[in-house]
């Protein structure tokens, strides 16, 4: 089995993590996007791993699983603490520290 | 009986369907909940391909921090804050966004998969990458930055403590 399948995954997680991004109000949809965007590269760096022959990238991913685990802790208190302040899950109304209201 | 490909590949296959099946139910799902649990199955997938490309700590791993810690997590939050209809973001034209945004996304998806045909396409043959190879790297050559991580968690952990615990102003008084 070659790696082009790998790298084609790869790229249409990212892109679809992208998408939710942009496209989506709802708070846990764009953390959730952000966390699909980070383990995308999790599996670039396991492929890459296994294509060099090198077990560092494996390392590395495991490195990133540690840093998506704090990423997650940290948003979901800020999502909370939001919700709490607004009543709300939309992401246009939490404009307190935007210029243009 | 098929041959190792081609039963590799199928394994794939089944794995890739049920990983974008699950991402694009998360990016296009109303409620927040079966959001999640498109998550949940595009992170067991995920798990599944670690396996199949013999990373066989990272698998556990993944199954272990990102399935059962992180999705959990995210699901009691979800259910915890229990949002009504009222206070979810209106969407009227959510289809409609979702379709720009993928073509306005697709020419980097491009360049981003012909950026990466350019590696080799082929698997090196060595020994399955497992705890004990992943754990005598970590603790030698990658000790700073196992370090480094340990003091990001703590810090997480801390932050996250500080920022649930603070009073909105006029709740209490």
């Amino acid at each position: 089995m070659n790696t082009d399948p790998f790298f084609l995954l790869v790229t249409l997680l990212f892109s679809i993590g992208l998408v939710g991004i942009i496209s989506r109000r709802n708070l846990f949809v764009v953390y959730m996007s952000i966390e699909l965007m980070l383990s995308s590269i999790n599996l670039l760096l396991a492929t890459l791993s296994k294509v060099l022959g090198d077990a560092s990238g494996s390392v590395m991913a495991l490195l990133l699983i540690a840093v998506i685990a704090a990423e997650a802790a940290l948003f979901l208190a800020i999502i909370i603490h939001l919700y709490k302040t607004k009543n709300s899950l939309d992401s246009d109304s939490f404009t307190d520290l935007s210029e243009v209201k | 009986m098929p041959d190792t490909n081609t039963l590799e590949l199928i394994i794939f296959g089944i794995l890739a369907l049920f990983m974008l099946g699950g991402s694009l139910t998360m990016i296009s799902a109303k409620q927040t909940y079966i959001s999640a649990f498109g998550f949940l199955i595009a992170m067991l997938s995920l798990a599944g391909v670690f396996a199949l490309l013999d990373s066989r700590f990272l698998a556990i791993a993944q199954i272990m921090v990102s399935v059962g810690a992180i999705v959990i997590l995210s699901i009691l939050t979800i259910l915890t804050i229990n949002a009504k209809e009222d206070n979810l973001p209106s969407e009227p034209y959510k289809f409609l966004w979702i379709i720009g945004a993928a073509l306005l996304v697709s020419p980097f998806s491009l360049l981003l998969y012909r950026a990466l045909k350019t590696l080799p396409s082929y698997f090196s043959t060595l020994q399955s990458i497992n705890s004990k190879v992943t754990g005598e790297l970590l603790f030698s050559q990658w000790v700073l930055p196992f370090e480094i991580v340990s003091i990001l968690l703590l810090t997480a952990m801390l932050g996250a403590i500080i920022i649930a615990k603070q009073k909105i102003k006029g709740e209490n008084s």
